[in-house]
């Protein structure tokens, strides 16, 4: 039976720098495997759909416009999105990754929850293979 | 239960909402001046169809979804559904995938102890001794959030596997984190054993007996605090428990303490099995193939969370989604325990004695019948401590 | 006629009363609360955070529930805080010397004091909430223990003082610290401050996890505010009467600043250090331990001045 166990520790805190981190203004360094926001690298995917299927929370559309030239157009419902990662694993093509940096993801608006990811192709499908596939 | 005779004295309701539960439940409590005479309990405000919800959904979108029944013990949940699965489907997960699903298993556990631990301090009015559990929780939080880039839903498993594997940077992060808490869990130990003050909430306080605690059905930390052998890793060793066996830990008090010292005592238990299994994990893949359609059949998969025996009965048909799924928290079975404990004590003990099982509310509120047999309770006698 | 009349207003409104006192109140509050979310590792609250609680509750609307006596139900809000503000008069906040003095204005400071528990255990019986019941029986067991050693402790003084006044008690114990001839009187005076304030540990009164805010439930807005209000001017008062009578008395501001903040420290570990008291045992604790020991002391005083004259 002893009084106040914890006053060694109440002791070390006193002189200790309070350990809150003061978010907005202090943002720590995210560990390399943060699931933050989807994207979506249109070159290599074949439209197999796999990601439409596992996502738990109907959070990714595919709509396949031609599936011979490769146009694809991914959209993205961020508020929906749960960030498991499923559709990363599933993904046969590794098109699909998660972002480390993009996790505020906060908006005003519910269109800007929207994303709509769509492989730049030109006219001429040749030029096409050349231009980094926007993300 | 119906109530229906007038019962004497003063109601004081706690919940569903009330600053006392965080979740929300509904407890009546009788008192006589200070004294608790009845306690009568009211669950499923939180109920949220998801065993209903899973039958719509694929066996892999079910995953997340049973990750989400608790957010503290999420990992178990999934843990626990994906063993039943991959029985079903003849499908065994890889020996190192079945490793890291135990440690971090048991990374989860340490983080749900030392939460309980500072949620049952802040219950007895101590909310220094919660503010200092909770800051040495964020040590695991970060591990779990290195490991896997969460914090809560870790979502490691993947059904026949673990998505995420560990590499040396992260192991040596996680062994330092563990040497942290190792130091702090042994203060906190002679904290919840030698604190007169503390003590005076604890001791002795909503005290059962091993035959009340098989009687009442508990199970977890507070059937072990009464000397119950009752853990799922111990009695019917799961994934990779069977190559990593568990010591199972007992007190015999049965009263506040004993819940206090046995949580605690299992936080050291967890600290070694991860340490071992650091030391002798299995090389090889991270998951198996699984079909997208599992055969038809049943199968009933019991693990050990935080809390007490986790229980899930899957049937499939065949098909790509399931035909049932149901799923048995440990807090249903240990919130009798509360109901019937609370009585004779103070009112101000109610709350810490409800703490004392580590209610998750939500987890628990789920359609189920219960056939009362009063003669059952009967037997059950006048708790008091 | 006016000449005499605004220096007396200035002294009750502005220093050391009236403003004064709302602002020592709100500056040790926040002292109180910056300390212990220190000790517990936290970052506590702003400086200006108090005034902006009292501010905030000021202006917003406030809520009288129905089947109470709506006139007792703002009224003693009001009474609270009156009580309050009068005993300061008889203090020496700042180390400037009581405001006003007569003989035996000890007793009535102490009592003054305990109007604000006694009117926070009266607003908790005024409503029909069962938590503002329970905390109103609470309030009551706990001033009932708490008010005998507290009361015993703080006379300790005067009595070797030969005095119920609190300068004249302050000037005769200014050669010799009290604390260090009844250093049992003293502790019990601290924590019976605590007990009063209904800080942890002993705040069974108001505990969140059981009653919700006890006897406080049913206020919100300005009956709130100014219990509130009430609360933490007690607090100064609390630690300035211990300080004056125990510390070997205050007589200048840094003096007052020094023994007090001091003394706040000590209030604010113990708050840190300790799990709640069940009412049941705060009562025990009280009775077996305090008022023994606090008379075991008075034996003892009374028997060294007896052997001393």
């Amino acid at each position: 039976m002893k009084f106040g166990t914890l006053l060694q520790d109440l002791a070390r805190s006193a002189v200790h720098n309070p350990i809150t981190e003061k978010y907005p203004f202090e943002v720590r360094a995210t560990p390399a495997r943060l699931r933050g926001r989807l994207n979506w690298d249109a070159e290599n995917c074949i439209g197999c759909g796999l990601c439409v299927k596992d996502c738990p929370s109907q959070a990714i559309e595919l709509i396949v416009i031609d599936k011979k030239t490769k146009q694809f157009q991914l959209f993205y419902h961020l508020n929906r999105c749960t960030f498991c990662a499923q559709c990363v694993y599933s993904c046969r093509q590794e098109c699909l990754s998660l972002s480390r940096d993009e996790w505020e993801l906060a908006a005003l608006n519910q269109e800007d929850f929207h994303i709509q990811y769509e492989r730049e192709v030109d006219e001429v499908p040749c030029v096409a293979a050349t231009d980094p596939a926007e993300a | 239960m119906e109530k229906t005779e007038h019962k004497k004295g003063f109601t004081i309701p706690i919940g569903p909402q009330h600053p006392a539960l965080k979740e929300p439940g509904h407890f009546r409590i009788t008192v006589d001046g200070e004294i608790v005479t009845d306690v009568d309990v009211r669950l499923g405000y939180a109920h949220r169809g998801i065993e209903k919800a899973a039958e719509a959904r694929s066996w892999v979108q079910n995953l997340y979804l049973f990750e989400r029944v608790c957010g503290i013990c999420s990992h178990i949940h999934a843990m626990a559904y994906c063993l039943g699965v991959e029985r079903l489907a003849g499908v065994e997960a890889p020996p190192r995938a079945q490793a890291i699903r135990v440690l971090v298993a048991e990374l989860e556990r340490i983080h749900s102890h030392l939460l309980w631990l500072g949620v049952a301090a802040h219950e007895a009015g101590f909310d220094t001794l919660f503010m200092y559990s909770w800051r040495d929780r964020e040590t695991i939080m970060d591990v779990l959030e290195r490991f896997s880039g969460n914090r809560v839903n870790y979502s490691a498993n993947i059904l026949g596997g673990v998505k995420y594997d560990l590499d040396d940077e992260f192991v040596q992060f996680m062994c330092e984190g563990l040497d942290y808490l190792e130091t702090r869990s042994e203060y906190y130990l002679e904290v919840v054993t030698t604190d007169a003050m503390f003590l005076q909430r604890t001791q002795n306080i909503g005290v059962m007996t091993r035959s009340q605690a098989e009687l009442l059905g508990t199970v977890g930390p507070t059937a072990r605090a009464s000397n119950v052998h009752r853990d799922i890793r111990y009695e019917a060793p799961y994934s990779a428990y069977k190559q990593f066996p568990i010591s199972i830990v007992l007190d015999q008090r049965g009263d506040l303490e004993a819940r206090f010292v046995v949580r605690i005592k299992e936080l050291f238990e967890s600290y070694r099995l991860i340490r071992r299994i650091l030391e002798e994990l299995p090389e090889g893949d991270l998951a198996a193939r699984m079909p997208r359609k599992i055969a038809e059949g049943e199968t009933v998969s019991r693990v050990e969370a935080p809390r007490g025996e986790l229980f899930y009965f899957i049937k499939s048909n065949g098909s790509d989604t399931p035909e049932r799924v149901r799923v048995r928290t440990p807090t249903i079975c240990n919130m009798m325990s509360v109901v019937k404990l609370a009585i004779g004590h103070q009112l101000a003990d109610v709350p810490m004695i409800l703490a004392g099982i580590d209610p998750c509310f939500s987890c628990n509120d789920r359609m189920f019948r219960v056939h009362l047999d009063q003669s059952v309770y009967a037997n059950v006698g006048p708790l008091k401590g | 006629m006016m000449g005499t009349i605004l220096p007396v207003l200035a002294s009750l409104l502005l220093f050391p009363g009236g403003l004064t006192v709302f602002l020592t109140g709100m500056a040790y509050e926040w002292m109180n609360r910056k300390l212990l979310a220190r000790f517990q590792t936290r970052v506590g609250p702003r400086w200006f955070q108090p005034l902006a609680d009292v501010i905030k509750l000021l202006a917003k609307e406030e809520v009288v529930p129905e089947d109470v006596h709506p006139g007792l139900f703002t009224a003693l809000p009001v009474v609270a805080l009156a009580g309050c503000l009068t005993a300061a008069l008889y203090v020496p906040l700042w180390g400037v010397g009581p405001l006003y003095n007569f003989p035996g204005d000890l007793i009535v400071t102490l009592f003054l004091l305990s109007l604000l528990t006694l009117c926070l255990g009266i607003a908790g019986a005024n409503t029909f909430d069962r938590f503002s019941l329970v905390g109103a029986t609470r309030a009551f067991t706990q001033l009932f223990s708490y008010e005998a050693p507290f009361l015993l402790a703080l006379l300790g003084p005067a009595f070797v003082a030969g005095s119920w006044q609190i300068d004249e008690i302050m000037a005769s114990g200014a050669a010799r610290w009290v604390i260090l001839t009844q250093p049992i009187g003293f502790i019990v005076a601290v924590i019976g401050l605590i007990g009063k304030l209904e800080l942890p540990p002993f705040d069974a009164p108001e505990a969140e996890t059981e009653i919700v805010a006890g006897s406080l439930t049913e206020y919100s807005g300005r009956g709130l505010a100014l219990f509130h209000m009430g609360k933490i001017i007690e607090l100064v008062l609390g630690i300035t009467l211990i300080a004056a009578l125990y510390l070997g008395g205050l007589y200048s501001p840094l003096d007052f600043l020094i023994k007090t903040i001091a003394l706040l420290i000590v209030i604010v570990i113990l708050e840190a250090l300790f799990a709640r008291l069940r009412i049941d045992q705060s009562v025990g604790l009280w009775w077996r331990y305090g008022t023994l020991l606090v008379l075991l002391q008075w034996l003892g005083t009374i028997f060294w001045k007896g052997v001393a004259i």
